[in-house]
Parts: C-alpha cells; sequence; structure tokens
C-alpha cells in the first residue's frame, strides 16, 4: 500500500508542479503586461502556448542528441519535482535531501546544453557559454544558502527542514531565523530565473535569442514546460528554506506566487547586465550577504 | 605460496614477458587474461595476507603484507592496467608501432608500473615502502617517456620533482629509525603518536612534501599535467587513473595510521585556530579549485583532463583529512570511481585522436554523428567526472559535501562546490568542441573507433554507471578499507547511505531520474507533430547558409564573459614559483663548485674565516 502512495505521488508530484508552473508564466506576463500598460494573455495563453507548439506542421531536428536533449531538460525537471516536498506529498524528498536536489537540476541544463550544441549554430553555442557561466555565478551563493540551512536546521532532509520551521511557527521559519541568507537567497533566486537584468545568455539583440536560436516546434514547446518547471521548482525551493513550506496548498501557492512576483516585478523595468557583471554582481552581493548569514547561523 | 605471493610472482613475470613478446599481436590478449586473474584473486582472498617471500636488508628484516586498504587500491591499478592494456592490443596499438614506438616498452613499462605499486601497496615496513616507491617512481617515467619526444621532455621535467620527493621521503625514514627505532609499519602505528610536537612536524613535513608531489598537491602539482597528457594514449589512461593516487596512498597511510588524524590536528600554527590538518585541508581545497580552472583555459583535450586529475585528487584528501566516516568513505570512494570514468575519458580522447590525428579542441567539432559510442562514453565521463547524477562521482563528492556540512567548514565546502561547477564548465567545453557543432569538411568519411578501442572505454563507463546507481557495491571494498587503515566505518546501503541528518539513496534517486527521461521521451516522441531530420551540414545562421568549407564552429576563448572577470587571477604564479626554486637551486649547485673544486680559494678561506668567527663569537 505504502509502494502504491509513494508512486501515486511521484506521478502526481511533476504534474501539480508543471500545473502551478503555468499559472507562474502568466503571472509573468500579466506582470510585464501591467508594467508596459498592456492588457496582457488570457488565463490559459501559457497552455495554448505549448499545445500550439507542440502541433506545429513544419519541425525541424539537428539530430538525435538535439531531441534528447530536449527529453533531458523536461525529463530532468520531472524527477527533480519529486525530491520537492510539496503539502501531503513528500515524494522521494528523504532519499535524495536538499544537495542532490540541486544537483539533479543542473541536469535539465546539461540537456540544454547537449541540444544545443548538436544544432552547430555559432549563437546558439555563445548562449549556452554564457548560460553556463551564469549558472556559475548563481549556484555559489546559492549552496552557501543551503549549508547556512542545513546547519541552523541540523539536516539536509527538506522534509525534516519543513517540519522544523513549521513546528515553530513564523519564528522559526528560515526568514526569521536567517535573514540575510533569506535576502541572499531571494537575489540569487532572481539570478537563477535568468530574467532582467540576467537574461545576457538569451540576448536577443546580438546573438539572436541565444540558446533558443534553433528551438522550434516541439523543441521549443518543451523549454516552455522546462521553463514551468524551472518557475515551480526555484520558488518551492525558497518557500521550503525560508517560508515554512506549505501548511496547505492555499498557503503554499500563494508563498509561490509571492516569491516569483518579487524579481519578476524589479525585472522589466531593467536593461541587462553582460556576462562578467553577472558574476561580479553576484558574487558580490548574495555572496558576501550568505556568508555572513552562516557566520552568524554558526555563531 | 598464497595469493599474495602468486599475485606478485605473476606481475613479477609480466615486464620481462613484455620485452621479450610485447611485439606480438596476442600478447595484450595474453597480458589482459593474466590481469583479470589477479583481479578475481585478489578480491577473493581473505585479508591482511602476509607474502611468503623475505629480505633482509642492513640487518632488518623487509616484507610484504597486503591489508584491505591496499587491496583497494590493487584492485583499481588492476583495473585500469587491464583496459589499458585491451586498448592496447588492437588497432591502436598497432598504429602506435607503426609511428615508430616500442610495443614492447609500452607494454613492459605498464607491466612495470603494475609490479611497482602492487609492492608499494603491500609493503610491511618503511624499507619495502621506499623500494615500492622508487619502483613506482621511475615505472612511472618510463610510461610517462614513451609518447616521443615532448613525452620524453615532460618526463624529464618530472625527474627532479621525483627525486627530491625522493630524498624528502628518505631523510624522513632515516629521521623515523632515529627517533622510533624501527620501520615496521604495525609497531610505528603505536610509537610515531607518541613523538613530541616539533619530532612529528618534521617527519610531517618531509613525508608530505615527498608523498604531495607524486599526488600532484599544490605547490608541486606543475610536473603532472605534461607528463600525464604527453605519454602514449593508452600509458596516459593508466597514469591519470591511478598512477599519482600512490601519493595518496602514502599520505592517507601517514596521516590516519602512523601519525593519526588527532596527533596532527595537535600541531598548531596558531593554537586553536589553524592546525596542520586545516593546513593540508586546505592546500586540497585549493588543489580542487587552481587546477580546475587551469583545466578550463586548455585548448588541448588530453592537458585538460590531466589538470582535472590534480584537481580531483583535491576531493580524496580533503575527505581523507576530515576524518568521520562519511567524508573519508568519500575520499576513497573517490579514488576508484574517479578511476572509471578518467580511464574511460581519456581513451576517448585518443580514440578521437586515433581518428582525426588531433586533440586540439579548436581543430574538432561535430564529431557524434561519426563516432556515436565514442561520444556516448565522454558523455557519462563528464557527468562522472562534474561529479552529477546518476554516474558515481556524484555519490562520492556527495559524501564529502556531507562531512563538510557536518563538520561545519562552510569555507571549504564553498571551495569544492566551486570546483564542481567549474569542472561542469570545463566538461561542456570538452564535450563540445569534440562531438558538437560543426562538422569539418575533412572529418566527414571518418568512422567509429574499433572494438578494441569501444569495448574498454564501455565497460569503464558502465562501471562507472552501475556504481553510481548502486554505490554500495563499491562501498563494500571502501568500508573494509576504513576498518583497515583505522578510520571510521562508513554505514551503507547498497542505495548510498543512512543517516539521521540526510539519507542518500540512489537506487531511487536513478530510478525516478531515468522514469523522469521516459516521461520527457514519451512527451517528445508521442505527442505533436512529427519533425524532420535535418543533415548536419544543413546548417544556416545570422541570415546566411552556412556551407561545409566556412568555419563557424564557436570554439576559441569559449568562456569569453567568464575569462573577463577571472582572467586576471591567472598570473602563472606557481610557474614563476618552480623557476625561482631551479633558478635558486642552480645557483647553489655553482657555489657547491666553485667551494668543492676550490675554483676561487680566497672565497674558501672568507667563508671558513666567517663561519669560524661567527661560532667563537655565539660560543
Amino acid at each position: 500500500m505504502k509502494m502504491m502512495e509513494l508512486l501515486l505521488e511521484l506521478t502526481v508530484m511533476p504534474l501539480l508542479a508543471f500545473t502551478v508552473g503555468l499559472f507562474m508564466v502568466l503571472m509573468m506576463r500579466k506582470i510585464a503586461a501591467k508594467i508596459q500598460r498592456r492588457v496582457g494573455p488570457p488565463l490559459l495563453q501559457p497552455l495554448y502556448d505549448i499545445v500550439k507548439l507542440y502541433a506545429k506542421e513544419t519541425q525541424s531536428s539537428h539530430g538525435l542528441l538535439h531531441d534528447i536533449g530536449i527529453v533531458m531538460a523536461v525529463g530532468g525537471y520531472i524527477a527533480a519535482e519529486t525530491m520537492l516536498p510539496v503539502p501531503g506529498m513528500n515524494g522521494i524528498a528523504d532519499k535524495a535531501g536538499m544537495l542532490t536536489l540541486a544537483y539533479v537540476t543542473m541536469i535539465p541544463s546539461l540537456g540544454l546544453a547537449l541540444g544545443v550544441g548538436q544544432c552547430a549554430n555559432p549563437n546558439g553555442s555563445i548562449g549556452i557559454a554564457r548560460a553556463l557561466t551564469a549558472m556559475l555565478a548563481y549556484d555559489v551563493p546559492f549552496v552557501v544558502i543551503i549549508f547556512g540551512a542545513s546547519w541552523l536546521y541540523g539536516s539536509n532532509n527538506l522534509v525534516e527542514v519543513i517540519a522544523a520551521q513549521q513546528a515553530g511557527g513564523i519564528a522559526s521559519w528560515g526568514v526569521t531565523q536567517m535573514p540575510l541568507l533569506a535576502i541572499a537567497g531571494l537575489f540569487t533566486l532572481y539570478a537563477m530565473l535568468g530574467k532582467q537584468p540576467f537574461e545576457i545568455y538569451v540576448a536577443p539583440a546580438e546573438i539572436a535569442t541565444g540558446p533558443m536560436v534553433e528551438m522550434g516546434g516541439k523543441h521549443l514547446g518543451g523549454l516552455f514546460v522546462m521553463q514551468c518547471f524551472q518557475l515551480f521548482t526555484a520558488s518551492a525551493i525558497y518557500v521550503s528554506l525560508f517560508l515554512g513550506g506549505g501548511e496547505n496548498w492555499l498557503f503554499f501557492i500563494a508563498k509561490l506566487f509571492a516569491v516569483v512576483a518579487i524579481p519578476m516585478s524589479m525585472a522589466f523595468v531593467f536593461p541587462r547586465y553582460r556576462t562578467e557583471d553577472v558574476l561580479a554582481v553576484v558574487w558580490r552581493w548574495p555572496m558576501l550577504l550568505g556568508l555572513i548569514g552562516v557566520w552568524l547561523v554558526m555563531r | 605460496m598464497n595469493a599474495l605471493d602468486i599475485l606478485l610472482a605473476l606481475s613479477a613475470l609480466m615486464p620481462p614477458a613484455a620485452l621479450l613478446f610485447g611485439r606480438w599481436r596476442g600478447y595484450a590478449w595474453l597480458a589482459g587474461m593474466v590481469l583479470t586473474g589477479q583481479i578475481i584473486l585478489l578480491a577473493g582472498c581473505d585479508l591482511p595476507l602476509a607474502a611468503g617471500m623475505n629480505l633482509e636488508i642492513f640487518g632488518r628484516s623487509v616484507g610484504w603484507r597486503l591489508d584491505a586498504f591496499g587491496r583497494f587500491f590493487a584492485l583499481i591499478t588492476l583495473g585500469v592496467a587491464l583496459a589499458s592494456t585491451v586498448y592496447m592490443g588492437g588497432e591502436w596499438g598497432e598504429r602506435h608501432a607503426a609511428g615508430g614506438h616500442s610495443p614492447r616498452w609500452l607494454h613492459g613499462a605498464l607491466a612495470g608500473n603494475v609490479l611497482a605499486m602492487l609492492l608499494l601497496l603491500s609493503s610491511q615496513d618503511l624499507i619495502a615502502f621506499f623500494i615500492g616507491w622508487e619502483l613506482t617512481s621511475w615505472a612511472g617515467f618510463l610510461l610517462m617517456a614513451q609518447g616521443g619526444e615532448k613525452a620524453l621532455r615532460a618526463a624529464l621535467r618530472y625527474v627532479p620533482y621525483a627525486m627530491s620527493g625522493a630524498m624528502a621521503v628518505l631523510g624522513g625514514l632515516a629521521l623515523t629509525l632515529a627517533w622510533t627505532g624501527t620501520l615496521d609499519l604495525a609497531a610505528l602505528t603505536g610509537i610515531m603518536p607518541t613523538l613530541d610536537n616539533t619530532k612529528l612536524a618534521l617527519l610531517l613535513a618531509l613525508f608530505g612534501m615527498g608523498f604531495s608531489i607524486k599526488m600532484g598537491l599544490l605547490p608541486f602539482h606543475l610536473w603532472q599535467a605534461p607528463a600525464y597528457a604527453e605519454a602514449a594514449g593508452a600509458g596516459t589512461a593508466f597514469l591519470g587513473a591511478i598512477s599519482a593516487r600512490m601519493g595518496l596512498f602514502a599520505l592517507a597511510l601517514l596521516l590516519v595510521k602512523l601519525m593519526t588524524l588527532t596527533r596532527v590536528a595537535d600541531l598548531a600554527f596558531i593554537e586553536g585556530l589553524f592546525t596542520a590538518r586545516d593546513l593540508l585541508a586546505w592546500v586540497a581545497a585549493l588543489t580542487i579549485v587552481l587546477p580546475t580552472f587551469t583545466a578550463l583555459k586548455q585548448n588541448d583535450a588530453r592537458y585538460l583532463l590531466a589538470w582535472h586529475g590534480i584537481g580531483q585528487g583535491g576531493y580524496m584528501l580533503l575527505g581523507i583529512v576530515i576524518g568521520d566516516a562519511t567524508g573519508s568513505a568519500g575520499g576513497l570512494l573517490h579514488v576508484f570511481n574517479y578511476a572509471t570514468y578518467q580511464a574511460a575519458l581519456v581513451l576517448a580522447v585518443f580514440a578521437v585522436m586515433h581518428r582525426t590525428g588531433t586533440a586540439d579542441l579548436n581543430s574538432l567539432g561535430g564529431l557524434v554523428t561519426r563516432m556515436p559510442l565514442t561520444f556516448l562514453v565522454m558523455l557519462l565521463g563528464i557527468i562522472g567526472l562534474a561529479g552529477l547524477p546518476p554516474m558515481n562521482g556524484f555519490v562520492s563528492k556527495w559524501l564529502v559535501y556531507r562531512s563538510l556540512m557536518l563538520d561545519g567548514r562552510p569555507l571549504l565546502f564553498l571551495m569544492t562546490v566551486i570546483g564542481t561547477l567549474g569542472t561542469i564548465l570545463s566538461v561542456y567545453k570538452l564535450i563540445h568542441n569534440t562531438f558538437l557543432g560543426q562538422l569539418r569538411a575533412e572529418h566527414e568519411q571518418i568512422r567509429e573507433a574499433p572494438w578494441s578501442m569501444t569495448l574498454p572505454m564501455l565497460a569503464l563507463v558502465i562501471l562507472a554507471f552501475v556504481t553510481g546507481a548502486a554505490p554500495g557495491l563499491a562501498l563494500s571494498w571502501v568500508a573494509e578499507a576504513q576498518a583497515a587503515l583505522g578510520l571510521p566505518v562508513l554505514a551503507y546501503t547498497l542505495g548510498g547511505i543512512e543517516s539521521p541528518r540526510g539519507n542518500l539513496d540512489m537506487l531511487w534517486i536513478v530510478g525516478v531520474l531515468f522514469a523522469g527521461f521516459g516521461i520527457g521521451a514519451l512527451l517528445f516522441y508521442g505527442a505533436g507533430g512529427r519533425s524532420k531530420r535535418v543533415h548536419q551540414l544543413d546548417n544556416y545562421a545570422g541570415g546566411h547558409f552556412l556551407s561545409a568549407d566556412v568555419r563557424y564552429h564557436y570554439s576559441d576563448h569559449f568562456y569569453a564573459g567568464l575569462m573577463h572577470r577571472i582572467g586576471p587571477f591567472y598570473r602563472s604564479s606557481f610557474t614563476r614559483l618552480e623557476s625561482a626554486v631551479a633558478a635558486a637551486t642552480d645557483l647553489a649547485a655553482s657555489l657547491m663548485q666553485v667551494w668543492y673544486r676550490q675554483t676561487v680559494p680566497a672565497l674558501t678561506l672568507l667563508v671558513a674565516a666567517v663561519l669560524g668567527l661567527s661560532w667563537m663569537i655565539w660560543k
């Protein structure tokens, strides 16, 4: 019976993550529209986009690896969702831990990088070089934050980290216990989402959309799905580390959307950093805050 | 004769056999069968096991005795030698011989390395250890020198390092005898920790320097990358995968078994703040980061991997220096894991060289369609080297990270992760520039490497995958090695570890990952419209059709943005330090020559007078 429950959770968790992610994309577009004084897309537009991309008649593939890259990008996130506890479901979170989750979330990036590389478009490769550099930038403060949370709650297991926060109420939430790390985490999350001013790897003007340059049809549709997962995953990790996870789905979703809304409200009024400036800004501010935060936690 | 006697006797027979029959095509298969037999024999025997052979040197008994710690390294040595030998036995070996190189010497050098390492790993006392140590160094030199003129030059650069290391070890050995009255390793285990701090520090400095040179720890690492990279293909794989780990074996023996980590931690530079153990941990951490970012700048695939080899050694030492059950298991497991994927990666690079004639990352590209199996090997290998699931490199690194987290070492933890991220960037450049992007017109007709080359590579990455999904298989050897060394033993499961502070179950993680890929594939191939496969050379960018004669592969200066930021940190400081030490040694040697040959008698008189007067005043 327990095994059946677990298998059910492993099936449902990615589906819920994808659904929430779809609405996050909608929110992101709505925020952009409001800032730019437009109406913005209708409720189901993100879904229509995916269906449209998958159903396109003219689709071209540059080879098996081009396809497998997309499979890895989507599949990697499907696996990652089962390691991320949500209200009522823990999946295999207690068998993996947050460090493993952090590394599993790198697999989709590797898949994307392989797929783009196969396309043999120099603009795509430049985009990947920039995207991997950005990953090097934001993952460094990200692991500092994981270290701090793991030390504070005495466990690498996200289920226990969430349980410890929920047992003590808001006073024991990560944001209260380690505020500097929470600020650093928000900054890192912002960079991780790859929106302005951190979207140099897309660079529509000079490298013509970077990694997406050869993507169309199902390939681009797959990346759209990946974006939904990415938004959910990044925000759910933040909520689990700093905002007490989800007591129930209502609070959980409210927290998730609030976390994504903060960077998105700022993103669309920015120009963008160059690659070397992304490194400088991310290695300076969230890193500094993160290291001071860890020092305070360990004191 | 017991199993150890048979093992050593077989290994002793192989170098002369190689020199006699190495030119014969079937030799590699014969040597492969002998190595397979040795692996089976070693894996099945009960330990510890003393060899029947005993020598007496200067009135002291010299013997060999293998325990589980030595067996762990010996199994890896034999396994990598097997893969390299099979690789050498086919088309690659023929090409090597046709290029004017001697297959007899290459086989002989490899067999000599195996013998030397087995002698070292089973040494019972410091004399046997020193014999093994020196044999390993010189056999290593012989293997390094097999790749032609450049290889010989690189190998010669290793000689002064090796000799300095040998002198340091010999000095340590003499002091150990003077201070403890014994050279027997079992007896020293009880005596060495009782020495006072000054004596212990001096022994640590002497032995530590000697062992660090072999391992390529900072600042003694400069010899390693060129010496390993320029060697002949299969030799490079063996050297890169296991040779330098003899230094780690010796360091672990010294730090954990002979001195004990507790005593090493007593040697304080700043009381209560910074000890010899911290220094070793930081040297290990810097060895992870600096060579990794040097690898990132390489444009030759062999050098890129060789530099990563130096960096990966840092994870192993760091885990052992932390010394808890998790960290030390991670450090030791990384020796095995690293050997599997590094050997596969090096062999894959040489397979590409075999077909294209180059390892220059700016002269390749697009080979995925030409050499798909070699690509698969490189893909799995780089995932292992980068330390990502589902390969085994992730598990050993995870254990080291976990140990640093539990031990409360945020900065060291950060260094290990920076090393991993740097590796991800670097290995992507390796696979991108070799197998992805534009296929060069001159490579359009290239075929996959022959089975004699792909088979050992595939076997290695399959092993790396299986021990990634079920790390318990390798952790059983690690746990035995920990017990033999006197370390706390990791409680492991088939899938990883169970701990109240966070579990790791790779069986589930890998299962879920592949289920995710399966669903991803179903979504991709099962839903939506059909995609049309375009030809690899049918490309178009920036409003312009690209033809094969236009070179558009983005390869050179791959991480331009990153280099813009970190470029100024590459200052060649260690190269300058090496030059300074060489110049100082040269000057000292010249002065000694002047003194010895009495070229300037007045100078001799002056120095003697100053020293004599100084002594009188001081007295």
